[in-house]
């Protein structure tokens, strides 16, 4: 219940409520974040598939076979 | 000095429940701990003190005792904290707590003695099974009671946790479920509807089977049944650090939880997708069809939504207390945050190296890019950086500020507590990186000694004996952290009584509960949704290997692994798989 | 001191992962660092790391840094 939840916080120098809070800091860091995924997920591109050849999964191997790119 | 606050103030009894829930917890921990500094020094062939062919048995113990008994020991306790403090009432009748206390233990004993029966002759068992046991590996039958007393025991819990709420609902119907109360609830659910697997799996498959009252189980079968319950296990280990991460990390940033509406998203999206996930763990096995794991797959990258969800909410409400705190500018807020205060630091740590697994964790999902990490030493990686810091350390951080509530004690040295926490991040960071580089060059899983005769393995990048020393490096600094841990809890609950213990509190909202739609708090509707779920993503597949294989299998012999191996029987497979 | 002690221990902490991680990725191009070189690299970040923290923060560039 509200009783238990925080009430006052020592070291806060200034209260900023919902409408005034925008969170740019976050926004930057998740941003990293994704920029990070999306290297690494082109990297894995070398490790897994000019490393190893391709695994292709069931029925895809076919149709791949049928429209020449396999 | 104003009159303490404490949660041993406020629920004494259930603070002595939760004391012992937590040093059960504990002791888990100390014991699986160095059996896993064991397993790290033998594999890189450091320090070799055991028998190979007994490696095993400490592997099991190892995944066992951190990944079923330490996680879930805590967890109990904290969940026992939310719903009590949340709702500002104690449990119904302790005696009923204290009893499904008391058969967690009784049920932890027997599994532990069963497992320790592979390494002592005067036990007469084994269950050298791992934490996955699953057949065609087959324990002594105490060790499944073990494991069933040790689940419902888990039930008996929720029960008491649903109790509570139901009485106070009966005194406040118009209220919304407070937050806590919320998550507690939501996990508990899928919870329940998750271990439906194991149970099945136990008591219908492997632990018959055991008795010798059948004489063979479907393998593939206990495999699904046990998967089922799998993956969304993870997920009852992480509710609980998301909990923290929600309702602490705020408080402690100095600040408040950016979206109470959007933290009951996150929570009733894991009770939607934990369990109908299952079978991305079994991309490799022969017997399931494609399309089945193809749905699995796709299961599991919507459960990429409550992740990001929840870093986005958790930074953002970390952001709020910094600037609260007087920070600025893009980045320069993070040098506002309370750095040297153990439980934050812990905590956010433990969310930067999930971040990080993440990434492991994307590749693992996708069905072909698994294919080159499977059961490979990537996968210990990835998991020592979820389970083994994401939520190990989140719960040693957060035993930093519980301890002191449910003892009235004070943390014995705070220093030393933020020391312990940068430590653990490091060795996991040593151990983790050398992991996943090895499974990238196929170094296997679950191998006393990684090294063949006319084989080598090639890294692309450094050498295998490097590699080998980072693990051994880390597994040290980490096995330092740990009793640098065990430590300061001992010294804490020996210390004095204190004054100066923090009010029992947790974080308040920026946006609260009253901009939530009600229908989040309509616990039975999403249960009716994650079972439906769950029926689409298990019926076929559970049909199928069923028609396939039957229900007791095609002749599968239990396989125990210490009881004296037969050497012609080694003879006969190597022969078999040799030209 | 610029930035808490207590944040700059954090700071020493997660630079080991960055160091781990580099030293991998350079030997994807080919630049493969000894154990020895990778310390030596650790201990140059730390060490400016600690220069950078201590280094008196003098009004002028910064305006009013120091009033936070
Ligand atoms: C002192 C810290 C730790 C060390 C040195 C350590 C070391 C290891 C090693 C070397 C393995 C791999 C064994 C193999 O594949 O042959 C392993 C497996 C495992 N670890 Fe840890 N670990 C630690 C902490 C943890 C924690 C805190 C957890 C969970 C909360 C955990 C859960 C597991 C699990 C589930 C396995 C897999 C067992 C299996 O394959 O059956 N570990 N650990
Ligand atoms: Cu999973």
């Amino acid at each position: 219940m509200a009783s238990a939840t925080e009430k006052q916080e020592t070291d806060r120098v200034r209260e900023i409520g919902h409408d005034e809070y925008d969170p740019v800091g976050t926004a930057i860091l998740i941003g990293i974040y994704f920029l990070i995924l999306v290297l690494l997920w082109l990297f894995m591109y070398f490790v897994e598939f000019l490393g190893n050849g391709p695994t292709v999964v069931g029925a895809l191997q076919p149709v791949l076979l049928g429209v020449g790119l396999a | 000095m104003a009159m303490r606050n404490a949660y041993v103030d406020q629920f004494p009894s259930e603070a002595r429940l939760i004391s012992a829930a937590f040093w059960s917890s504990f002791l888990a921990l100390a014991i699986g701990g160095s059996l896993g500094l064991v397993q790290a020094l033998h594999r890189t062939d450091y320090l070799r003190f055991i028998d190979s062919v007994d490696y095993y048995t400490v592997l099991t113990a190892h995944g066992v005792l951190l990944a079923i008994t330490f996680t879930i020991f805590f967890l109990v306790g904290i969940f026992t904290w939310a719903v009590t403090t949340s709702l500002d009432r104690g449990l119904e009748d302790l005696r009923f707590s204290w009893a499904w206390y008391a058969m967690m233990v009784v049920g932890t004993v027997l599994v532990g003695v069963s497992i320790l029966g592979g390494v002592v002759d005067s036990i007469d068992m084994q269950a050298d099974v791992l934490f996955t046991f699953y057949a065609p590996l087959q324990a002594h039958p105490a060790f499944y009671v073990g494991l069933v007393l040790f689940v419902v025991g888990t039930w008996l819990a929720g029960a008491d946790w649903f109790r509570t709420w139901w009485a106070w609902r009966g005194e406040n119907p118009d209220e919304r479920i407070p937050l806590p109360t919320f998550m507690t609830l939501t996990t508990t659910l899928f919870w329940y509807l998750c271990t439906l697997g194991v149970a099945l799996s136990i008591l219908v498959l492997l632990l018959p089977w055991s008795m010798g009252i059948v004489d063979s189980v479907n393998p593939l079968l206990s495999r699904t049944l046990f998967w089922y319950f799998g993956h969304a296990v993870v997920y009852f280990w992480l509710m609980p650090a998301y909990m923290m991460w929600y309702i602490m990390l705020p408080k402690l940033s100095g600040g408040k939880l950016f979206s109470d509406p959007l933290a009951r998203v996150v929570f009733v999206l894991f009770l939607l997708l934990s369990t109908p996930t299952g079978i991305h763990h079994q991309y490799l096995d022969p017997g399931i069809a494609e399309g089945y794991k193809f749905i699995a797959m796709t299961n599991t990258m919507f459960l990429l939504l409550p992740s990001l969800l929840t870093a986005f909410t958790v930074v953002a409400s970390m952001e709020h207390g910094a600037r609260q705190r007087g920070g600025t500018g893009y980045l320069g807020w993070l040098k506002a945050l309370p750095w040297r205060d153990p439980v934050f630091t812990g905590m956010a740590l433990a969310g930067l190296m999930f971040a990080a697994a993440g990434f492991s964790g994307m590749i693992n999902a996708g069905m072909n890019i698994n294919y080159l990490v499977h059961n490979t030493w990537w996968i210990v990686g990835h998991f020592h950086l979820t389970v083994g810091t994401a939520v190990a350390l989140t719960f040693m951080a957060a035993a930093y500020w519980f301890v002191p509530q449910v003892t009235g004690k004070q943390l014995w040295n705070r220093s030393l507590a933020l020391g312990q926490v940068l430590l653990w991040f490091v060795g996991m960071t040593f151990m983790s990186n050398a992991m996943h580089r090895s499974g990238l060059f196929g170094m296997p899983r679950r191998t006393a000694e990684p090294q063949y005769q006319g084989f080598n393995f090639e890294p692309a990048a450094g050498t295998v004996g490097e590699i080998n020393a980072q693990v051994a490096l880390g597994a040290a600094l980490l096995t330092i952290a740990l009793a640098l841990f065990l430590l300061n809890m001992v010294m804490t609950t020996i210390g004095g009584e204190s004054d100066a213990i923090p009010d029992n509190t947790y974080a308040g909202t920026l946006s609260g509960p009253e901009d939530a739609p009600v229908v989040l708090d309509n616990l039975k509707l999403w249960t009716a949704i994650a079972t439906v779920l769950v029926v689409f993503a298990y019926t076929l597949p559970l049909a199928s290997i069923i028609d396939a294989g039957g229900l007791f299998g095609p002749g599968i012999e239990g396989f125990q692994l210490t009881i004296g191996i037969d050497p012609a029987i080694v003879l006969e497979s190597v022969r078999e798989v040799m030209p | 001191m610029r930035i808490s002690p207590g944040a700059l221990l954090v700071v020493i902490a997660v630079l080991v992962p960055f160091v781990v991680e580099f030293r991998t990725a350079l030997s994807w191009f080919g630049v493969e660092l000894s154990v020895l070189e990778s310390v030596a690299l650790a201990g140059v970040l730390v060490l400016g790391l600690l220069v950078w923290a201590m280094w008196p923060q003098n009004g002028g560039e910064m305006g009013s840094a120091d009033s936070n």
